[in-house]
């Protein structure tokens, strides 16, 4: 890059004598300085796009031989897409089949907490003897209907626990899809980086990184950095606090 | 507190708005509906006489902050008690939704007890 340079010994020398040639009324003296520094420009100029050009060159058939890349944009990114929405719709299902279980269950469980409390009531009266045949009649008839009741909530329950079971089932295949898809976007992100290299770009852009971060950050994921983040809800707390909440 | 009031539930997913609507009825609270954006939600509040808005942050369509400023903007339900549940953690983000007038800011993932201490608090205030 030195051949550029503009402030150089050599340049300040050729002013000087530019402007002694100029106030000497020299006129074929100066104008022979101003053409050396028009063909000193010109060249830089020339050898510069000639080796951009051959760069380009370069770049552009290696890119072209490298079948990986057009492999990845032609079929890996849209494959990548189509996993990952199997990734939502997977964990979206094992979220709703586990909640339909577990809305389900939550009646049975209320109605038996109701009626052991009903018949723990009458059966306090027993104990106590305070209970006349009749009322001993109608509480073990509460106890058997109770006792069947139970047994039909558990099987129920159980069904419905198993159906929780199962429903995690996503976890295996939605891990392997996902890591393989973090392997993808590092082979994508070491592309990316070999032709910013090739480019020669600068390969921080802080306008870029700036600009990023007045969207939405979404969760916090540990270990990633997102900026000024509170990190639970104390800390969100504090906060308010802090601001007359 | 009134276990009777009608609570509008606001997130763009079924099972973020099941699990609040579930929480919320074992805390007492059976008087539920949901939306799932902002833009679905503002009209069901204009028409609905609700008492409290739980409402996520992100959201296609109209984000739980507009939502919050419109509900602020409109005389007839500036003063609902609004709750915001949502993974936004960004101190800027908190203080702009205290700015604009929210009751309360839990972060997800919560829990049930979390649910139910910031309902209290938003409840004692109402009362006082």
């Amino acid at each position: 890059m030195s051949d550029d340079q503009v402030i150089s010994e050599d340049n300040l020398a050729r002013a000087r004598d530019l402007q002694a040639a100029i106030e000497a009324g020299d006129e074929k003296g100066a104008k022979e300085i101003i053409d050396d520094l028009t063909d000193i420009r010109e060249n830089t100029l020339y050898q510069e796009v000639g080796k951009l050009t051959r760069e380009l060159h370069d770049a552009i058939s290696a890119f072209g031989m490298d079948d990986r890349i057009a492999d990845i944009t032609e079929h890996d990114i849209p494959d990548a897409r189509q996993r990952l929405n199997f990734v939502i719709t997977k964990t979206a299902d094992a979220a709703d089949r586990t909640l339909t279980a577990v809305e389900e269950s939550i009646p049975i469980c209320e109605n038996m907490e109701t009626q052991a409390a009903e018949i723990l009531e009458s059966w306090r009266q027993f104990t106590k003897r305070e209970m006349d045949a009749e009322g001993f009649r109608k509480l073990s008839k509460e106890i058997d209907g109770f006792l069947l009741t139970q047994s039909d909530g558990f099987s129920t329950l159980k069904g419905h626990l198993n159906d929780v079971l199962m429903a995690q089932d996503f976890q295996d295949l939605t891990g392997q899809i996902i890591t393989r898809v973090i392997n993808l976007v590092a082979e994508v992100e070491a592309n990316l980086v070999n032709l910013i290299k090739i480019a020669g770009l600068p390969e921080h852009n802080p306008e870029a990184e700036k600009k990023s971060g007045e969207k939405l950050e979404g969760p916090v994921v540990p270990g990633v950095d997102s900026g000024d983040t509170v990190s639970g809800q104390d800390e969100v707390d504090d906060l308010l606090s802090s601001l007359g909440f | 507190m009134d276990k009777n009031i009608k609570i509008l539930i606001v997130d763009d997913f079924s099972t973020m708005r099941r699990i609040i609507k579930n929480l919320l009825r074992d805390l007492g609270f059976t008087n539920t509906e949901e939306a799932d954006d902002g833009t679905t939600a503002l009209p069901m509040l204009q028409n609905g006489s609700f008492d409290l808005l739980v409402t996520d942050w992100n959201m296609p369509g109209m984000q739980g902050i507009d939502l919050l400023k419109h509900v602020r903007a409109d005389e007839n339900l500036s003063s609902l008690p609004v709750l915001m549940v949502t993974a936004e953690q960004k101190k800027e983000q908190i203080v702009e939704a205290a700015q604009a007038g929210v009751n309360g800011y839990i972060v997800k993932p919560f829990t049930a007890q979390t649910l139910k201490e910031k309902l209290d608090k938003i409840f004692e205030r109402l009362e006082a």
